[in-house]
């Protein structure tokens, strides 16, 4: 009797089965649209005892006072600038998140980080990724629990860069590469290979002075306008805790 | 186990795709790149419920990788081309009877993939400009196809004999 129950209620599904699978068809486009809410919520549930530890912190503290270092120099060089020229009071917030990597896609066709800091600790789209060294990518979703970085590497990243020394203005693209492009916008561009690359202080996207690489190459024979590769100094690959730097 | 109870712990099972592409687990990759978890699941699943479920898995696991991956290419179009083509590989009973060729399918499916996302980066994401140092994608497909190829005859034969009756299969284990 019960047995037969238990068959019979196996079959109530199954034999309008095609409507449970179209209801599961329209939550999959909404899981699609919504860029992977609910299974990023779940994998950063079930992937929490394997987060990474604070073991790390030690060895980003080093990385950071290097970071520190150089920025220190380009953000007292650009204040004394800025000072001189429009005598502007920058009150500067450092509004620093850190947060642990819990999916590292660093290889594949997306150059990717999951993140486990979300809306909910106040996260949001186009923020600022740093590693111990320097900017690594750009938040590009973000769920309640979890946000998605889009790595400097990944094919189409775009970010406005200068070279503080020279005051030369580019756009750092990525292709995919360990070493992204960067395109410069003068046709000769008072550059050199050796030169650290930070954000632009022009860029209304990113914070400004945020170290990025060095140059390695430059080509100058291109047309319109030189390019070069630029060696990040933060590496993805190696990074399990990172920190956000807030736009606002 | 009755058959439809097993064919829904495997369909169950699907929910591993997405956990294992974001765990990426190091050991399972080449150069940082690991198989294709889709394929691996929707090989079985193909050969043995037919086109019209091949196409509806394919559909269904490629709207849960575009919505972990970021914006641009799609797996969807190459994951629901290979479940429709494995599904009807699976009708043809006499073609489908080496272990091995589970292999070679998981190789090909993950090589097919990968080609689709590489023409979609070159022509919708980088608008049409052929990049020559798109080379890179080069070694994540043959990364991906390799682990996926290697992966495949081991996982989906046990696949196919745990969860279904697996009888076309005959194992070349001397």
């Amino acid at each position: 009797m019960l047995k037969k129950r238990r068959k019979a209620a196996f079959r109530w599904w199954l034999n309008r089965g095609i409507w449970y699978w179209f209801v599961v068809a329209v939550f999959l486009v909404f899981v699609r649209f919504s860029k992977g809410a609910l299974i990023l919520d779940t994998f950063s549930l079930i992937s929490r005892p394997f987060w990474p530890g604070s073991a790390q912190r030690e060895w980003i503290s080093n990385g950071i006072d290097l970071e520190q270092e150089i920025r220190l120099r380009l953000l007292e060089k650009d204040n004394e600038r800025l000072r001189k020229l429009l005598k502007l009071k920058t009150t500067s917030k450092q509004t620093l998140l850190s947060a642990a990597v819990i999916s590292r896609r660093a290889r594949d066709f997306w150059q990717l980080l999951d993140l486990n800091k979300g809306s909910l600790h106040g996260v949001s789209v186009g923020d600022a990724v740093l590693g111990p060294g320097g900017l690594l990518g750009i938040i590009d979703s973000v769920t309640s629990t979890t946000s998605t970085v889009r790595l400097l590497t990944a094919p189409g990243t775009k970010v406005g860069v200068w070279i503080e020394e020279t005051k030369v203005h580019g756009v750092l693209l990525g292709i995919g590469t360990n070493r992204p492009q960067l395109n410069f916008l003068d046709k000769a561009p008072n550059a050199k290979a050796g030169d650290v690359v930070s954000t632009s202080p022009a860029s209304t996207l990113m914070p400004p002075n945020l170290p990025v690489g060095v140059i390695q190459f430059i080509n100058f024979e291109n047309l319109p306008s030189p390019y070069g590769f630029v060696q990040l100094i933060a590496s993805p690959e190696a990074i399990d805790w990172v920190q956000i730097k807030k736009l606002k | 186990m009755r058959k439809e109870s097993k064919r829904t712990l495997y369909i169950c099972l699907g929910a591993l795709v997405p956990l294992f592409t974001l765990f990426s687990p190091p050991f399972f990759s080449i150069g940082g790149v690991g198989p294709e978890w889709a394929v691996l699941w929707i090989l079985p699943w193909a050969l043995e419920e037919g086109p019209l479920s091949g196409i509806f898995a394919g559909f269904c696991l490629g709207m849960i990788l575009d919505g972990i991956s970021l914006y641009g290419a799609t797996h969807t179009p190459a994951l629901i081309l290979l479940g429709y083509w494995w599904g009807l590989l699976g009708r043809k009973q006499k073609f489908f009877d080496k272990v091995f060729l589970l292999g070679l399918l998981g190789w090909l499916g993950s090589f097919i993939s990968g080609i689709f996302l590489w023409l979609q980066n070159i022509f919708l994401v980088t608008e049409g400009k052929l990049f020559f140092y798109n080379v890179w994608s080069f070694h994540t497909i043959l990364a991906a196809s390799i682990m996926t190829g290697l992966i495949a005859p081991i996982l989906c034969s046990i696949i196919l004999r745990a969860f279904f009756s697996g009888k076309n299969l005959k194992v070349i284990f001397i």
